[in-house]
């Protein structure tokens, strides 16, 4: 494989893009140049220390530092998707909750490609694990986080609804069955988009990668069609079981609505 | 005997505050109870409570002697109906919301019954078409009353039934729920219009103070 390497002085140019956003931001008065600015500076941080640890990781190439690089992964998203969601019961209550739906649907999505359609060797190679581990821990936290703000603050808006349905004889699964169906269809949306347009809108992000990595683009193609579907696994997993556990929340044993979610 | 509809100490507490404090109410079948008190007395809080709508951290709320505990929720509000205070229509027409209850359950209300409903409630079958969210105050508390007795209740609790409502249409409701106390149903209301307790002619309560004591004078 051959590829064109990128010294790191020419980063620096790279970097005149963000200058370019923030001189715009500062001349429209926008207030967002100190926000361009730390957030360049972080995307280049923690991608610098990504690249130190993946490489550590490949080089001992043992099966129990890739496990606790996922574990890291699955804790930063957990912990981002239970946060400031607002009319929810707190990051406390729903950070256990994230980490089981996100966790559910990452191993639905990586264990039986990894065993029936990737296959590395040996199973736990960190070269293919992490990448796409970090790919679906990532598209779950967006679908967890969306579901999650989404239930709470349509409980919240149309509690009166709601409580009119169970005084109806409505069980809390069909008290809240059109929020969890919005919620859980307005995860899913973007995912059915990207299947629906990908390669005719934009070159996604791993193929372009494997490609200007020197991969066969037949191959790239096929590791991509692979994580598309992956990714329509994670969200209708990981969204169906928040939507599940915001569900719960929202209902006392008594089937009595909780407006603050808990 | 038992009574249909039994509250016992109910004692229900939200952020450090006593909103009820140990209310105690008693309604036979066929009786109406009016409660009146002030506003923050507590009244839809109890009728909430006795809904099973709300969790209460004390007493017990009985239907015909059986503890609501013991009734899966989904059956006991079937049986003990709540319309609040401003009852929300739910989207679609007339007859999509009279057949809530019965389609929550499987069962499906067919074009005669509706009608029935409607006019039990004073309203013209043709009413049904209507859409539910474009109605007016009054013919929102109607329908409203029709959808709670498409479930076939024993009891029936409203929370201000005629608030916000012309004279007459608060005289046709009041005449209303007269009326199904005929047919058997026990009527739990709450009302802060005296005229309108007395209208009533059942049982009066006062609620005060999160509790529930007889009103002076009262049958």
């Amino acid at each position: 494989m051959s590829y064109v390497e990128i010294p790191l002085p020419r980063l620096g140019v790279a970097l005149g893009l963000v200058a370019v956003a923030a001189a715009l931001s500062r001349r429209s008065g926008l207030g967002l140049a100190g926000d361009l600015t730390l957030g360049a500076a972080r995307c280049a941080a923690q991608l610098l220390a990504i690249g130190y640890v993946l490489r550590l990781l490949f080089a001992e190439e043992r099966w129990y530092w890739v496990a606790l690089a996922l574990s890291v992964m699955l804790l930063v998203a957990a912990f981002t998707s239970a946060r400031r969601v607002e009319h929810g019961p707190g990051t406390r209550v729903l950070f256990p909750r994230a980490l089981a739906a996100i966790a559910t649907g990452a191993a639905v999505a990586l264990v039986p490609v990894f065993t029936l359609v990737v296959v590395p060797r040996p199973w736990f190679e960190a070269r293919y694990l992490v990448p796409v581990g970090g790919m679906m821990l990532a598209s779950a936290m967006n679908v967890v986080a969306q579901v999650f703000e989404r239930i709470f603050a349509s409980a919240h808006a149309e509690a009166a609804v709601i409580e009119q349905l169970l005084a109806l004889g409505a069980s809390p699964q069909q008290a809240l069955a059109p929020q969890v169906r919005g919620a859980v269809r307005a995860a899913l949306i973007p995912t059915i988009n990207g299947l629906l347009t990908v390669g005719l809108v934009a070159l996604p992000g791993m193929m372009t990668g494997q490609i200007v990595g020197g991969t066969e683009p037949e191959q790239a193609v096929r590791y991509q069609i692979v994580i598309m579907y992956q990714l329509v696994a994670v969200a209708a997993v990981s969204g169906t079981l928040a939507a599940t556990f915001a569900r719960r929340l929202l209902f006392t044993a008594g089937a009595q609505l909780r407006v603050d979610g808990g | 005997m038992a009574a249909r509809i039994e509250a016992r100490g109910v004692r229900v507490e939200r952020g450090g505050r006593r909103l009820l404090d140990g209310a105690d109410l008693r309604v036979e079948a066929g009786e109406i109870a009016a409660i009146e008190g002030a506003s923050g007395s507590g009244k839809t809080t109890l009728l909430k409570a006795i809904a099973t709508l709300l969790a209460v951290d004390g007493g017990q709320v009985l239907l015909e002697g059986v503890d609501a505990a013991e009734i899966a929720p989904t059956v006991f509000r079937r049986r003990v109906a709540y319309v609040p205070q401003q009852p929300p229509m739910l989207e679609g027409s007339v007859a999509d919301n009279l057949a809530t209850g019965p389609r929550l359950r499987g069962a499906e209300l067919g074009g005669a019954a509706a009608g029935a409903l409607l006019s039990r409630v004073g309203l013209p079958s043709s009413f049904g078409a209507r859409v539910a969210r474009e109605l007016s105050g009054g013919e929102r508390h109607r329908v409203a009353l029709a959808r709670a007795l498409a479930n076939d209740p024993v009891a029936l609790l409203l929370d201000e039934p005629t608030a916000a409502l012309d004279p007459v249409a608060a005289r046709q409701i009041l005449d209303l729920v007269g009326a199904l106390a005929g047919e058997g149903l026990s009527v739990v209301v709450v009302t802060h219009v005296e005229e309108h307790a007395a209208r009533l002619g059942g049982t009066r309560w006062i609620c005060r103070a999160g509790r529930v004591e007889a009103r002076e004078g009262a049958s």
